[in-house]
Formats: C-alpha cells, structure tokens, sequence
C-alpha cells in the first residue's frame, strides 16, 4: 500500500450489538488495496461480527463502514454484496440439499458466466470436479470449504471477507486452503479472520488484535512472529 | 359374524373395478391438495411465513374464475367451456399472484423480523378482510355466500359431466381433469424450482437466506416472487375446486381449503415440495378409500374428513418433522 492512499474498506469507531450485548465497542481498522489483513484475538472478542457488520448482517449502531469512501451502513447485505464484498464464512454456511455445482451457480452473479465460471473453479479444486453432482451437505470438510472458497472467488470480488477457513480441517487440507488464499491474495483484497497464527501470518500483509470488541494491537504481520509477546498477551488461550 | 362381514367387505373393495375408482379418486383429490399446498409450503420453506390467508386466496380465485366462465363459457360448448376455464385460469393466477405480491411487499415484508406469532395473527387478519370482502361482494350481486355458485357448475363442459368405463370403473372426466392439472402443478413447480434461476434462489434461500443475501441476491425480491407464485398457483386452484361440486364457489371453501392444505403441507413436512406432493397422495388415497369404507359399510359420510385429520395426528405423534421435514426452515 502507498502512504497516504485512501482505503478500500475502513471501518470507524464501529459500535456493534447483538440485543443488548455491546459486542463492538468501537472498532477501527482499515484494509488497503492489495492487501491481506488478519484480524486476530481469542474466542468471543468480535472478529465474526466484524465482519457481519461490515456486511450489514449485523448493523452498526454507530460509526462508519466505508468501502471505497463510501458509507455501506444502512444498506442491505445483497447491495453490499453487489459492491464487491464476498464472505467465505466461519463454518461454510453450505446450502447441503444443493449440489456443488448448484451452490456455486448460486455465487455467480451474471448468469451468462455460469458455465465458465464453473470451468474455472473445477480446474482449481480437481476434488469438487469429481463431485460435481453431489449434495454439498454429503461432502468432507475439506470439500465443504472449497465450495465455500469457490463461491468466494466466482463472485468477482475485490475484497473477501475470510473467516477462520482452517478451522476444523485437517493439517493436509489446510495446507491446500493456505495455498489457495495465497494465489487469490495476489488477485484480490483479502480480510482474514484466522485462529491458525502460522498460517495467519504467513499470507498476511498486516494484522489487527482485537479484545473485548476494540483493536488493542496492529502492525506489519514482518514485525512479529508466533513467539511474540505482542501477540503471546492477546491470543493465548 | 362381524369377521365374515369385513372379510366380505374386503373381497369387494379389492376387486379391480374398485380399486381402479379408489385409485383415481384418490389421484385426483391429491391433485387438488397438490395444488390447494404447493404455495403454501414454498412460502413457508423459504420465508417461514404460515399464510393463513392461503384459504382464503383460493376462495377469491374461485368467484374471480367463476364469474370469467360465467361470462365466457354459460350455456356453451366443451371447447369454450375449455377456453373459458384456460382464460379463467390466466386470469385468476395473474391477478391473485397481483395481490400476493401486493399482500407480502405492504405487509407480511413490515414483520419478517417479528416472532412469528405476528406472521400468523398478520395474515389471519388478511384471511377476515378477503372474506368478508368477498362475503360483501357477493351479497351486493345478489349470490349466497354460504352455498355453491351453481352458475359456474352449470358451465362445465359435457365431457367432464361423463364418465368412461374402465375395469367396471366409473371414471369421471373431471376427475380426470383434477390428475392432469395435479400432475402439472407438480411438474411446473418442479421445473420452475430445478431449471430456472429463481428457482435456484428459492431452494438455497430455503436452507440459509442470510447466506443467500450475501451472495449479492436480493433475497426480498424473491420473497416476493414466491409469494406472488404461491398465492397465483392458489387462485388457479380454486378455479378447478369452482367446478366440482364436492367443494365450489363459497365463502366457506376458504377454510376448507386451507385445513387440508395445512394437513398436507405439516405431513409432508413444512417447507418441502417433494413432501407435499407425497402426502397429498397420501392423503387423497387415504381420503378415497376410507369414503368408500364409510359410504359402503357405516354409512356416515362425514367420517373421512376426519380420518385425514387423524393422518396428522399420527403423524405428530410418530414424526413431528413431517415426511421429509428439516428441523428448520426458512429465515430472514
């Protein structure tokens, strides 16, 4: 990122609630242009609902979220979506009676695109190429989360939103998912939530902590390692 | 003796002139339930929305297509009493997917985010106005609401008056008429739901409309499209209940309609298509069967109606979800 350009997402003083539980309390981070950011911290700190406020499922009482200088709150979550925002989400929200291909013909949005949108994501994951016509529900969480990915990048996308895509995989896949984000981190802006903090780091730029619903800590992901007592103090269990 | 009597009773029921009358009894009152549920259950899959006013719209759809073949199809031909109920049926689908749309963008849209005990007293409320409406109407042009518009029975062709011989069968044409227009409901839906892209919407908008919405689709657009569809297939319903003298044109076919429906779709297990289409066999074969039992050997016709009941019933009580049910549907 340049000094000084403005950046594609930024949210401000971002205060979130889920009835009365002030999740939020005033989150601000930006995300630049080219850029993968982690947004780190433990179980219930608000990195989910980070992200679903940015996608107006969950709507800020206050603050701003703004993507290209624009103010996304207020907005429904398809106008967000139509803007260039994807969400691959935490636990892959598969439509499971839908087929593979069905649930990928889903994501993309013009539908003159579908057959070869469809070419693309088979040739990226050969195993769904396989399984074309099963139920998604019946599929591995491997093959889950390559669904979940493959919607993510079908929907011509600027940014994606990513969140926790290792979680519950085993080592083998994740290695797939890590390689996979890193060749989409070169095409798209990427926001990753990510428990897994070698695989965090590894494809991130920048990182944000968050806890009790605030960023305490930020910085180039090239600052700090797995042993770093930066990130020891807010992500130790 | 009571033993010899039933096994006596058995013999004929199992003889094949029978058991073809009961089996296409049975066919075309699932047609009518396939058609009276299907809106019924898309929009419950996909909104969570219960639509007490379903009865009602099949009500209104029966004296729109009514008075259509009154005007077009009295005193005429089989071939513009055909027309006139074709016309009747475009126009009673059209106008009552019209009013679907207008229902759910006015007021089922304002309280999607509401429990759903808003839903329910929301569109019985909707349910009261129509009737009464429609009561007033009626009563302005000079009809009974509470007894069947026999004007329009009157514009049924002569060949859905007649009956064909099969196995010693007495087959009727309108019952005949009943299967063709349950089969295409059923194929219609289905194509609709499996080859179009809305259809696509509405299924994955079934399991997870929030997903769905993230995914850039206007997901209230297709509430919209679901509503109109489901209250549209309605209306055309009743044009062909406006028909048979079993049911026809009346206020009171609004309930009758709609606790059938609810049976069928609560059977199927809410919010399925596939599940409708097999309870509505379900329980048009159990409804035919037991009115034969009934008109044949006890001699009290009001019983079957009560015997569907007891399919929910049993059906509560052995698998709430219904036959093919999900423990959750639909969502905003």
């Amino acid at each position: 990122m340049s000094e000084g350009e403005s950046p594609l997402l930024e949210l401000e003083n971002v205060h979130s609630y889920y009835g009365d539980s002030h999740i939020l309390e005033g989150v601000d981070l930006e995300v630049h242009e080219g850029e993968v950011v982690a947004l780190m911290g433990r179980n219930g700190v608000g990195k989910t609902t980070t992200i679903r406020s940015v996608l107006q499922l969950t709507q800020p009482r206050d603050g701003a979220v703004r993507y290209r200088g624009e103010d996304l709150v207020g907005l429904d979550t398809n106008e967000v979506a139509e803007r260039g925002i994807g969400w691959i989400p935490e636990d892959r929200r598969m439509f499971s009676q839908l087929t593979v291909t069905e649930n990928i013909r889903a994501a993309v949005p013009e539908a003159a695109a579908v057959d070869e949108k469809l070419d693309l994501v088979f040739e990226t994951f050969p195993a769904l190429d396989e399984r074309q016509n099963a139920r998604a529900g019946a599929l591995s969480g491997g093959q889950q989360q390559m669904v979940a990915i493959a919607r993510g990048l079908v929907g011509e996308n600027d940014l994606l939103l990513i969140d926790e895509p290792s979680e519950g995989l085993a080592p083998k896949i994740v290695e797939t998912v890590a390689n996979t984000l890193a060749e989409t981190a070169a095409e798209t802006t990427i926001l990753l939530v990510e428990q897994n903090l070698p695989l965090a780091l590894d494809v991130a730029d920048r990182f944000y902590i968050l806890d009790h619903g605030a960023v305490v800590d930020s910085g180039a992901t090239a600052d700090v390692d797995t042993d770093s007592e930066r990130l020891r103090r807010y992500l130790s269990a | 003796m009571m033993s010899l009597l039933f096994v006596d009773a058995l013999v004929e029921f199992l003889s094949p002139g029978n058991v073809v009358d009961v089996l296409v009894r049975g066919l075309a009152e699932a047609g009518l339930y396939v058609m009276i549920a299907s809106g019924l259950t898309l929009v419950f899959g996909l909104m969570g929305v219960l639509n007490f006013a379903h009865g009602s719209i099949t009500m209104i759809g029966a004296y729109l297509g009514g008075l259509v073949l009154v005007t077009l199809a009295a005193g005429g031909t089989t071939v513009t009493g055909l027309l006139g109920f074709a016309v009747a049926i475009v126009i009673a689908f059209g106008a009552l997917a019209a009013l679907g749309a207008g229902i759910e963008t006015q007021l089922v849209r304002r309280i999607y985010d509401r429990p759903p005990l808003y839903q329910i007293l929301l569109t019985f409320g909707v349910a009261l106005v129509l009737d009464e409406f429609a009561r007033i109407v009626i009563l302005f042009y000079g009809l009974q609401p509470s007894t069947v518009w026999q004007a329009v029975l009157g514009t049924k062709p002569t060949v859905l008056r007649e009956s064909v011989d099969v196995l010693g069968a007495s087959i009727g044409g309108l019952e005949l008429f009943q299967i063709l227009f349950g089969i295409l409901t059923v194929a219609g839906v289905h194509l609709f739901l499996t080859r179009t892209r809305y259809g696509l919407f509405i299924r994955a908008g079934s399991e997870d409309s929030e997903m769905l919405s993230a995914l850039g689709v206007d997901v209230r657009r297709v509430f919209t499209v679901v509503f109109a569809l489901g209250t549209g297939i309605a209306g055309a319903a009743g044009v062909l209940l406006a028909w048979d003298p079993a049911w026809g044109a009346s206020v009171p076919l609004a309930a009758e309609t709609l606790l059938p429906a609810f049976v069928v779709v609560i059977v199927g297990g809410l919010g399925t298509f596939r599940g409708t289409v097999v309870a509505a066999l379900l329980v048009g074969f159990v409804d035919s069967t037991m009115t034969w039992w009934f008109q044949n050997y006890i001699n009290f016709t009001g019983l079957p109606e009560m015997m569907v009941f007891l399919v929910l019933v049993i059906m509560l009580i052995v698998k709430p979800q219904g036959l093919y049910g999900v423990s959750e549907v639909g969502g905003h």
